[in-house]
């Protein structure tokens, strides 16, 4: 059989074609985060026949990802493996033509240079924006394209981003929202269908820009809230050149070279972590204790923050710095943090 | 400006000239010393030996040949402990200790070299000498214990037990991080057999530095081995002091900068700095019981060190430690001080997840305690 023919409905879309398609195969994406955005990432363009795809990952599957997480299933809670493992197993199941490389790590400024270097596109999946101004310092140093998707709530947002020939996320937005600022997922919540809607624009753009159909990618950040009715383009390529961007203009990759992002302690003896986001000004306490309220019981005075997760007990300080206890492992109460507290 | 309180990890700041010393001789001086005759390497060896002199005088060295640097006072407790112990060795040490003493002695524990005995300190923070005394057995090799616990600031009657050590035939290893630079120490006349101190805390010298004395009594064997400047072709270290435990590059930089802090040290006077310490100790309790915290340790003068622990009901040490950096730049040290025992003698291992450690250093003043009281008054009153 026409190893070709599985793709047969793509191929016959006028915007493919067959040299189209052999171009997806021939390509690398290197995808950061496999949770609900990555999942339907992987899902889409595995099936799409992407030749290569890294997932990359460091969390376990959860019960509670599932209601997004098209890629798990309640096998996967029961033996709680890693997101990246389990996605590869039912992405191999679905395309045995392509590969999938998965891996278990924390993304940081350490590692993502090896992780991206060698891939056609990078793909962000993340929940959080450390990351992503990782991706965007290494996509302008590499010269490699990648798509920004992200969604709370009902809302969500995509650019996709190709360095030099459209603004850059650090163009769009200059600095991360400050810890607390934004909710996240875990406080704020998020539908299903967002996630699916925005990955799906992400794979899009992702699959003009890996077939060379350039003149087709949407240059602008597109805005949709799917509870509110709202569907907004918002004009970003003229940025580009136009603001003094220290990423693509001025080559400082300052999330690369350390100067931004988190540090992590772990706090001997005590089962605790500290984490440390230094943001510009204070945290607005009354703000945050508005956005956790959903998770139970919140108390701050001018001094610290604390609520609780689960087993977890946080503290957090006005300069955005945070004890998480119960945990003495640095990579899970950096997630814990950007899950709560975000970033 | 943070308002430094910390100095029992490490002193801040330096004294001017201990800048200006190293900036100097890192742009003219800086060779490898011993390695060539050229000038440079001399000026780098005669560094050294400066340094090596001021650590004799200031603390009583036999001579100058017997100080090795090491990299910190972990460092040089390692080298003593290691080198000294033997198979089948007893050791005696204390409740009081940091890691850098307890870890090395425990872990040849467990792979049953050694057998340990850990006297208990009392609650105020002091070793009797008579459970020290009772400790001894035929094969106790080594006593080794603090000067002053670097926790409650308690000075421990090291001349009765170093006495008692030398009288049994054992060795005496003392560890100093909390008292060189600020109590007298003469290592010959206290009969102190390996004395361990770092460079970086109240000798004034920069992170990095530190040194151990070897007394004519102790026998060392080397755990670094390597390139000493001279004698190339013996087929082994040298068994020559100070390089039988020298081997490499010493930081000749950062020993320019301890051999400054030292004479910034004999010029001040190792009394004024004690007192002006203390002077500010006694207002932190002072301050501190007003504010119903928990002072731990006795508060006898005569035998403390300015460092001050304590505990609030209110709020647990790490948390008061943020707050008092986030809020007031302020700079302590909450938690466990690395001294795992005594933080579970004392109880403050679970009830308060350790304590607040307040350090002052000789370029604190009394402004820096009122306001250190005055945030704290904010926070648990």
């Amino acid at each position: 059989m026409n190893p070709l023919e599985r793709y047969s409905r793509q191929m016959r879309f006028y915007g493919i074609g067959e040299t189209g398609q052999k171009k997806l195969l021939a390509s690398r994406v290197a995808l950061c985060g496999c949770g609900a955005l990555g999942t339907v990432l992987a899902n889409v363009l595995v099936r799409a026949g992407v030749g290569f795809v890294r997932v990359i990952d460091r969390d376990f599957v959860e019960t509670s990802n599932l209601q997004r997480q098209v890629l798990f299933d309640e096998n996967d809670v029961i033996e709680s493996l890693p997101k990246s493992e389990a996605a590869t197993k039912k992405l191999r199941a679905i395309n045995s033509a392509v590969t999938i490389e998965p891996v278990v790590t924390d993304i940081d400024r350490t590692n993502i240079e090896n992780l991206c270097r060698d891939v056609d596109l990078i793909l962000d999946g993340t929940d959080n924006f450390e990351v992503r101004y990782l991706i965007n310092d290494v996509s302008v140093k590499l010269g490699k394209p990648w798509v920004y998707g992200g969604c709370i709530g009902s809302h969500g947002q995509v650019l996709p981003i190709i360095p030099g020939k459209t603004p850059c996320l650090r163009c769009v937005f200059e600095a991360a929202p400050a810890p607390g600022e934004t909710g996240t997922c875990e406080t704020a919540g998020v539908l299903g269908p967002i996630v699916n809607i925005v990955a799906s624009l992400q794979a899009t753009e992702a699959m003009k820009i890996l077939t060379g159909n350039l003149e087709q990618m949407n240059p602008e950040l597109t805005y949709l809230d799917i509870w509110e009715n709202v569907h907004k383009r918002i004009k970003v390529a003229p940025l580009l050149g136009k603001v003094d961007c220290p990423c693509c203009q001025r080559r400082r990759f300052e999330w690369l070279d350390g100067e931004h992002g988190s540090q992590t302690t772990s706090l001997c003896g005590r089962n605790a972590v500290q984490v440390s986001h230094r943001v510009p000004g204070k945290l607005n306490f009354e703000e945050m204790a508005r956005h956790l309220s959903m998770m139970g019981k919140v108390t701050f005075n001018k001094f610290l923050l604390k609520f609780n997760v689960d087993d977890y007990e946080f503290t957090v300080f006005p300069d955005g710095r945070a004890i998480i206890k119960g945990t003495d492992d640095e990579d899970k109460a950096r997630t814990l943090y950007a899950k709560y507290v975000g970033h | 400006m943070t308002i430094y309180l910390d100095n029992a990890a490490t002193s801040f700041p330096k004294p001017e000239s201990v800048y200006r010393a190293m900036d100097a001789f890192a742009r003219s001086s800086l060779g490898n010393p011993g390695r060539s005759g050229h000038q440079m390497a001399q000026a780098s060896e005669a560094a050294l030996n400066d340094c090596r002199h001021r650590l004799n005088i200031l603390l009583g060295g036999l001579e100058v040949d017997r100080w090795a640097f090491t990299l910190n006072c972990t460092d040089a407790l390692n080298m003593a402990i290691k080198g000294t112990l033997r198979d089948g060795d007893h050791v005696i040490t204390t409740d009081l200790e940091h890691n850098s003493v307890s870890r090395p002695l425990r872990a040849m524990e467990l792979a049953g070299v050694i057998t340990l005995s850990r006297v208990r300190a009392s609650r105020d923070g002091s070793v009797d000498p008579d459970d020290v005394r009772a400790a001894f057995t035929p094969r106790t090799r080594l006593v080794t214990m603090t000067h002053a616990s670097n926790v409650l600031g308690t000075v421990q009657p090291i001349e009765i037990l170093a006495r008692m050590t030398r009288e049994r035939d054992a060795i005496f290893l003392l560890d100093a991080a909390q008292t060189a630079g600020v109590l007298p120490i003469h290592a010959e006349q206290m009969m102190i057999d390996l004395l361990a101190v770092p460079g970086h805390k109240s000798l004034m010298g920069p992170t990095g530095t530190g040194a151990l004395y070897v007394g004519s009594r102790a026998v060392l064997r080397p755990w670094r081995e390597g390139g000493t400047g001279g004698d190339s072709f013996s087929e082994t270290q040298p068994t020559k002091y100070p390089f039988f435990l020298e081997g490499g590059t010493p930081n000749v930089i950062g020993l320019v900068g301890l051999a400054a802090g030292i004479a910034w040290v004999q010029e001040q006077g190792l009394e004024r700095i004690h007192h002006h310490e203390l002077g500010l100790a006694r207002r932190l309790w002072e301050g501190l019981d007003k504010l119903d915290c928990t002072v731990l340790g006795h508060r006898d003068t005569t035998r403390r060190v300015a460092t001050v622990s304590f505990t609030s009901d209110r709020e647990t040490a790490p948390n008061l430690g943020m707050i008092l950096d986030t809020s007031f730049e302020i700079a302590i040290r909450p938690g466990f001080h690395c001294a795992p025992y005594i933080h579970v003698a004392q109880g403050t291992r679970v009830t308060s997840e350790g304590a607040v450690r307040v350090s002052p250093g000789p370029f604190n003043t009394e402004a820096d305690i009122d306001a250190l009281l005055d945030a704290l008054s904010q926070v648990v009153s």
